[in-house]
């Protein structure tokens, strides 16, 4: 009985897992398909040469995309690192103060901070630059990272670094060494979703970028809303197809490190 | 030796001043100007009286409140049917069995995917014409399309929780998943010789140990669903109006003057979202404890 | 060995080159003035190696491919400009861009050129945030018929040299012929009685989408017996005269309507549900546009088009250029190359987009007649002729205005 059960679950969920996009590849080589057709009545390649076409700008957007998701989790490597490790490891003044401040970007709508920060980038002339949409992207990155890598770090003894030390390795060693090997596996994860929160960004890069910097969620959207599904579909899959590849690298951390999603257990 | 005890003394607030420093200026800069403005405090247009003015105009507005509570009844309902979904599913994906590893990865497959391209897979599925549709069509379910269900463009907004909890209940999952793969099989074997039977293993030794981390990846979800913009604007009806949608509306108005109103609407919602964070953190410290 | 016979025939193609260049150049000079340029030479001179930012709605692959083959590609060849077309998902958004890049006092944009009417030019205009006047000044100016009312003011606006027409738009209703048969309801009166009869299975797009908009206008137009009222200058009384039995027509309607009237879709979206049978009318600014969706696959072969007995309204699409906008001169010279006949042409062909040319066709060669009278017309495609008859004026946009905000608390809302 439970056994039946067990795989009643588990094909229902393949199938609402594949639903949302294996029809989207069909989509994308249908020249029509209209109710009540449960295939194309008619097949093209248009949407991918559409696709790959320098007028849908979409390689153009992916370069873009590509660009702003890895200085944005580097950044929020370099900036939340640090940050997560002392966080987690020592005790202070004001910690719990930090820490909500650090946490209050997950909590508000992103899009609140981002009208109030569009103002100031215009005079900056931040606005329709790369720098400005990394800038806005990190505001949420940054939570993300702290929150995931300071629950890495909590379970990460310190008891190896300070062997290392005794044992006369400099600083550089010692991350290189000892404390990177140790964190790995929980960073993977942690770049992974900062990578993939900007990768996903729509509107705050709209606003901020105001059309000189093109993202994939920018291509796409208008045939989405325009109801264009064919050319929604190719754009879509080339706009998956780097998530997934990222999910494949990550997905073991996902599943087995508990500490690392543990991270969004300590909220 | 002086120099060291110095460098031990600012080596927390170093190692926390560049995150804490960008947060800072981007988000709660962000923020205060938008204070600003939502206080009539807006050089650009020439304005810089103080007045509450905006918000008593926000707050005598029923288009605000339809906004809020339909807001505010998306995030709950998306969360709540989430966490519990997730929680099933993690407990059959727990036990080990052949392929269990294939299943937890498609469990995990929709968690990178960006959810524009999940709202665009949800409406070829479930809109009047989908492929659902299509497939009732054919089984000589329903003869024209309005014969099948409402879920696209509709007050209750179904499509738009369809969405959320095709992107949500992995992301809540794969936590429950976690913290399950550390507790290990000696509590429930204890609770077992002890007599307990398969349910009240689950509620009394598993549930307590994977709530605080059902509970705060919820407020995530909640946060997330109550900030969404794109998802309510592609799939929802057009009134009323998620607040996120709302408030760009009015800020991208070529009418100047609506922006203060947009900016009190955001502060009222940035208030909302964090009270709910106290009380959620307070609920669950006592649901926990209890 | 000295070639004579050679060297004449050199001479004389030399010599012909030379003619046909100060020919063409006779033909472009500019008709006025333009702010920074005195002559149309200086502003050729000036746009080589440019790039033009050209801000436009982009959710049609063929428009934006179009554009980018067929304005793109040949101002590359003819000026050395590269057109950066910039989508975007609503002209509002870049109309807010120039209003706040002016309240920061930025003085040198990004945006060059942006495709607009209506409103937004309104907005721009008021708040004397364009480059201009100009439009008068381009050479191709001269096909222009600035007397013509509908060219001369953009709902009700007037343009005065800020902004130039380059297509045509008038509405008509798009219908299924496998759900309406061949007899459309043609007034207001037989499109109640159809609805009433088929509840379902009509809608129109929620305002302030100007399809919804434009259709809101039309039902003005009826309830008034013409356009006539909403002509002059908005005037409270006048509206309140006629938009008690507006609303009171479309509440009647909305228990009938898809979704019995709950909500209301975004144009494009009506467009997929009339695509898919979820609806039998759809309706929209382009007389080529159900031919083209049959022809793209959007649409199934059964759809066919109409107008109201009453005629519909027609407008001009237009671009501008805005004050600080980094290269006016090449937005001049792309402004000017659309107003020629090679794209005026294209943008008419069926085959293309199949617009209307806000040029009347006799102001260009006897080539660009002949080619334009041997265009097939699609069978979903109506007439020039039946279209033309038929064409009514837009209002002034302060009318738009208050009748978009009428329909939100009166219909939307209620």
């Amino acid at each position: 009985m439970q056994k039946i059960i067990r795989w009643i679950v588990l094909i229902s969920l393949v199938v609402v897992a594949l639903a949302p996009i294996l029809p989207q590849f069909v989509w994308s080589f249908s020249h029509r398909w209209l109710f009540p057709s449960l295939l194309p009545s008619e097949w093209s390649l248009e949407p991918w040469e559409y696709a790959f076409s320098t007028s849908s700008r979409v390689g153009e957007a992916f370069i873009s995309s590509m660009a702003i998701g890895i200085v944005v989790s580097l950044l929020s490597i370099i900036v939340g690192l640090p940050a997560s490790r002392a966080l987690a490891l020592y005790d202070f003044r004001g910690k719990s103060v930090i820490e909500w401040l650090l946490m209050v970007p997950i909590i508000v709508p992103g899009i609140v901070a981002t009208m109030g920060i569009h103002q100031v980038f215009i005079r900056l002339r931040l606005t329709d630059t790369f720098i400005g949409v990394c800038l806005v992207h990190l505001i949420p990155c940054i939570p993300y990272m702290v929150l995931v890598m300071s629950s890495v770090f909590a379970n990460y003894g310190t008891d190896l670094e300070d062997t290392a030390r005794t044992l006369g390795a400099g600083p550089v060693s010692v991350f290189r060494y000892v404390t990177l090997p140790g964190i790995l596996p929980g960073l993977l994860v942690s770049t992974m979703f900062t990578f993939l929160i900007s990768w996903g960004q729509y509107i705050t890069t709209v606003l901020i970028g105001g059309g000189s910097i093109i993202t994939l969620p920018m291509v796409l959207f208008p045939f989405i809303a325009g109801t264009n599904y064919s050319n929604a579909a190719s754009i879509s899959l080339i706009f998956v197809a780097p998530a997934i590849l990222v999910l494949i690298f990550t997905s073991r951390q996902l599943g087995r490190e508990s500490a690392v999603m543990g991270g969004f257990g300590k909220l | 030796m002086r120099f060291l005890t110095l460098m031990e003394k600012l080596r927390v607030p170093l190692m926390i001043f560049p995150a804490v420093a960008l947060i800072c200026v981007l988000f709660f800069g962000g923020l205060t100007v938008g204070l600003g403005q939502s206080l009539g405090y807006f050089p650009a247009i020439g304005s810089y009286n103080l007045t509450f003015q905006y918000y008593s105009d926000v707050l005598t507005d029923s288009t605000f409140f339809e906004s809020l509570w339909l807001t505010f009844r998306l995030a709950l309902l998306s969360t709540v049917s989430s966490s519990v979904l997730a929680i099933g599913i993690a407990m059959v994906l727990r036990q080990s069995f052949k392929g269990s590893r294939f299943f937890t990865f498609m469990f995990q497959l929709s968690i990178p995917i960006p959810h524009l391209v999940a709202a665009a897979g949800i409406v070829l599925l479930v809109s009047q014409s989908g492929l659902t549709a299509r497939i009732a069509y054919a089984l000589g379910l329903i003869n024209v399309p309005r014969d099948f269900p409402v879920m696209v463009f509709d007050r209750p907004g179904i499509a738009i929780q369809l969405t959320y909890l095709w992107k949500e209940v992995p992301f809540i999952g794969v936590v429950v998943l976690a913290v399950l793969q550390g507790v290990g099989p000696q509590y429930e074997e204890i609770a077992r010789t002890l007599g307990a039977n398969a349910w009240q293993r689950f509620r009394y030794v598993l549930l307590p140990l994977i709530m605080p981390g059902v509970l705060s990846t919820s407020i995530i979800v909640f946060a997330y669903v109550f900030s969404s913009y794109e998802i309510p604007l592609l799939l929802g009806v057009r009134y009323p109006t998620t607040l996120p949608v709302l408030a760009f509306k009015n800020y991208q108005d070529p009418d100047l003057s609506l922006r203060p109103q947009a900016m009190a609407m955001s502060i009222i919602l940035t208030v909302i979202a964090v009270l709910l964070l106290v009380i959620y953190k307070r609920l669950a410290k006592y649901a926990v404890n209890s | 060995m000295f070639d004579m016979k050679r060297m004449t025939l050199i001479l004389v193609v030399l010599m012909m080159l030379v003619l046909s260049t100060t020919a063409a150049q006779d033909s472009d000079e500019l008709m006025g003035e333009v702010p920074g340029y005195a002559t149309w030479a200086d502003v050729l001179a000036a746009v080589k190696g440019t790039t033009v930012n050209w801000h436009m709605w982009g959710g049609s692959d063929k428009i934006n491919s179009d554009v980018d083959n067929d304005i793109g590609a040949r101002v590359q060849e003819l000026y050395g400009i590269t057109l950066n077309r910039v989508p975007l998902v609503d002209t509002a958004d870049v109309v807010n861009k120039i209003l706040d890049e002016s309240a920061a006092g930025v003085t040198t944009g990004s945006v060059d050129l942006i495709w607009i009417n209506g409103e937004n030019f309104r907005t721009l205009k008021d708040a004397s945030l364009l480059y201009g006047p100009w439009s008068e000044a381009i050479p191709n100016a001269k096909f222009v018929n600035w007397a013509d009312p509908s060219l001369a003011f953009d709902f009700g606006t007037p343009v005065e040299g800020y902004e130039s027409p380059w297509g045509h738009a008038q509405f008509v209703m798009e219908y299924n012929t496998a759900l309406v048969g061949d007899a459309p309801p043609k007034t207001f009166e037989d499109l109640t009685a159809w609805v009433e009869a088929n509840p379902g299975l009509f809608t129109y797009p929620a305002i302030p989408d100007f399809t919804g908009s434009v259709f809101l206008r039309h039902v003005f137009y009826w309830a008034a017996g013409g356009p006539e009222p909403f002509l002059g200058p908005f005037d409270q009384a006048v509206f309140d005269q006629y938009a008690p039995k507006v609303w009171e027509y479309l509440n009647a309607l909305e228990p009938n309507l898809w979704r019995a009237g709950e909500t209301y879709p975004e144009a494009s979206a009506l467009t997929d549900l009339l695509a898919n049978q979820e609806v039998a009318f759809n309706m929209g600014y382009g007389p080529g546009n159900a031919a083209s969706s049959i022809l793209e696959g959007k649409y199934p072969e059964t759809i066919r088009t109409f107008v109201f007995d009453t005629g519909t309204i027609s407008n001009n699409n237009f671009v501008t250029i805005p004050f600080n906008a980094p290269n006016p001169a090449g937005a001049m010279v792309i402004a000017n190359f659309m107003l020629g006949e090679e794209f005026q042409l294209k943008m008419s062909d069926p085959a293309l987009w199949g617009w209307l040319s806000p040029i009347s066709p006799t102001m260009y060669s006897s080539d660009f007649q002949a080619a334009v009278a041997a265009f097939e017309r699609h069978p979903a495609t109506l007439s020039t002729e039946e279209l033309a008859a038929g064409a009514l004026p837009e209002p002034p946009s302060a009318w738009v205005t208050a009748m978009e905000q009428g329909w939100v608390e009166n219909v939307l809302q209620k």
